[in-house]
């Protein structure tokens, strides 16, 4: 590569992202809005700064368009099922059920913006937990905005080790880590080192989002039980099995919620009255409309297929080579910049295994919770055809953003735009730039809404960086992959996710203006840490 | 009050500039495959202009309809 590494490449190599976060942040435009502009800006400093042709540009465009597709179906599919519910009404019975075992309201939205976010994120991923979890706070009471913050970072500490190790397996790839070898077990103990800090962060910023000092105190010995289960067992996991390391605690935490709801500090009824995220006037609407003959287990019927259903495709080795081999994907040709940056051939570019991908999971459950509520009589006449309907009118504003956003990166990526910005900030800032290390990891996912492809995109670039500067990979890379879990709390394309099933698309700019009051000072916090480790 | 059919709302009409992006990518496609580079332009410009739909809307076409 050629690309000259200079401050004016990497000012025309950061000005889409500043764009992109000036006109959501500043003049609060929707991500639908934004991300086309931020596109157009790409483009254009793509062909004339970075030496690229309308050919490669084209390329990268469309193999954007492939990954966002994939992306796209677990948006819809995972609008799907919450439609499902919608329309038999299950969430009122969830909500009205979940409000008996945890009368105490702290710990009822803890369990369902945190704790069942991470159940979720555990085996799904792909921003489910958010799409899923914002409507049922809002079922809870909980404002619309707060609705969507909360999952996002509930769900964020599972993005590495979450849908079965697929982020940190990246990770481990790009970084050319062996597994079983010295130095991917001191990096995965590292990674989740960090990333049960941020477990512990994010639990006590939700107790303080909803009542400030008063709620932290009362939450305070629920969030470190549950971060000592949570993070604590996915460190202790993470030096056996680094697939399981985060479902496990996730599902144990899940148990253990609804036991401390008996416990003597939790059992009695418990809130903030004043509390700045909820609006209980909402919550108590529908109570009567909630179907009577419904359980709480019947309630969760989608749900609980969806579990067993990925654990036993995923899990089960013979089941899951014979689905995972029906696989589409398009080849691509080998595409170079006018500074020689190349972008090697693909025979099969990032392929869809179709019948072991999370929409699959995620459309078989609701499919058949459909059949389940219908046959029960809770999904009444002309349902079925409103359940389709809503759907993909929900995914549509949505998926232009995804869309645009994922190109995006794709376009950077393959200008060399990406690999300027992180050359240019290790060339300039020397061994301080160990404390930015994991802001990279945020900037992968932020821009690409994914741990797993922000690992891919920096893993080596973090391990030479490393290497350069004379420090223990294991750490940087640990701080790389904890940062990209961070970062998913910001990334646009899960915000989005949020917001369309929260019924709020265009506020991204608001969630995000608020999540980044969090997320940054802890990635700064991470970065410290690393800065005295090394 | 007069009811606005799907395609002419917002969400109507995002859906066809997701239609308009899937012709652009099989388009592309098409272009890579055979190597006609006007395929690939065309999808190309395709995409920019189904893209810029909704700022434009938005942010140009909607505030001077208010005005």
């Amino acid at each position: 590569m050629n690309i000259p590494v200079t401050i004016f490449m990497w000012v025309m190599a950061f000005l889409p992202i500043a764009v992109l976060l000036v006109l959501m942040i500043k003049f609060q435009w929707g991500a639908t809005e934004a991300a086309p502009i931020g596109l157009l800006i790409t483009i254009i400093t793509g062909i004339f700064f970075y030496k690229a042709d309308i050919t490669l540009i084209a390329a990268e465009s469309a193999k954007g368009i492939w990954n966002a597709l994939i992306i796209l179906l677990i948006v819809w599919t995972a609008i799907l099922m919450y439609q499902v519910g919608d329309e038999a009404k299950a969430f009122l019975v969830i909500r009205n059920g979940m409000r008996k075992l945890l009368p105490n309201e702290l710990l009822l939205v803890l369990a369902m913006g945190w704790i069942f976010e991470s159940f979720l994120q555990g085996i799904t991923g792909f921003g489910v937990p958010v799409a899923v979890g914002a409507p049922l706070l809002i079922g809870i009471g909980v404002q619309p905005l707060w609705a969507v913050i909360i999952p996002l970072l509930g769900q964020a500490w599972g993005n590495t080790f979450g849908t079965l190790g697929a982020a940190w397996d990246s990770l481990a790839m790009s970084a050319g880590l062996t597994v079983g070898s010295a130095e991917y077990l001191s990096t995965a103990m590292w990674t989740a080192a960090f990333i049960w800090l941020w477990n512990i962060i994010g639990g006590v910023a939700m107790c303080w989002f909803y009542g400030k000092g008063k709620a932290v105190k009362k939450g305070l010995p629920a969030v470190l039980i549950l971060s000592v289960i949570q993070g604590g067992g996915e460190l202790l996991l993470a030096g056996f099995n680094t697939t399981i390391c985060c479902f496990v605690p996730a599902t144990i935490s899940l148990l253990v919620i609804l036991l401390l709801g008996r416990s003597k500090l939790y059992r009695e009824e418990w809130s903030v009255e004043n509390s700045t995220i909820m609006n209980r006037g909402f919550a108590g609407q529908g109570n009567d409309e909630a179907p009577k003959d419904m359980t709480l287990v019947q309630a969760f019927v989608p749900y609980f297929l969806l579990s067993i259903i990925t654990l036993v495709v995923l899990v089960v080795g013979p089941i899951n080579s014979f689905l995972g081999q029906f696989k589409i994907g398009f080849a691509f040709p080998e595409t170079a910049t006018g500074y020689g940056y190349v972008n090697a051939a693909s025979e099969c570019f990032s392929p869809l295994a179709i019948f072991t991908h999370a929409s699959m999971f995620l459309f078989v459950s609701s499919i058949i919770g459909l059949v389940f509520y219908k046959k029960h009589g809770w999904i009444k006449k002309g349902g079925v055809k409103r359940v389709f309907i809503k759907s993909i009118s929900m995914t549509m504003p949505s998926g232009i953003a995804v869309i645009g956003l994922v190109i995006m990166s794709k376009i950077m990526d393959g200008t060399g735009q990406t690999v300027v910005l992180a050359n240019g900030i290790a060339d300039v800032l020397g061994i301080v730039y160990v404390v930015f290390a994991p802001f990279v990891g945020l900037l992968g996912t932020f821009m690409t809404g994914s741990n797993m492809s922000s690992n891919i995109l920096f893993g080596g670039f973090q391990l030479t960086t490393a290497k350069l500067l004379g420090v223990d990979p294991s750490i940087i890379l640990g701080a790389q992959s904890a940062g990209g879990a961070i970062g998913s709390a910001v990334s646009p394309s899960k915000i989005i996710l949020g917001t369309t099933t929260a019924n709020i698309l265009g506020s991204e700019g608001n969630v995000l203006k608020k999540i980044m009051m969090i997320t940054v000072p802890a990635t700064i916090l991470i970065g410290i840490i690393v800065f005295l480790l090394v | 009050m007069e009811q606005k059919g799907f395609f002419q709302t917002k969400a109507g009409g995002l859906t066809i500039a997701f239609i308009v992006i899937m012709l652009a990518f099989a388009m592309i496609l098409a272009g890579l495959y055979t190597g006609i580079t006007v395929l690939c332009t065309i999808g190309f410009v395709l995409i920019v202009a189904a893209m810029l739909y909704s700022p434009v809307d938005v942010y140009i076409l909607n505030r001077k309809k208010k005005q």
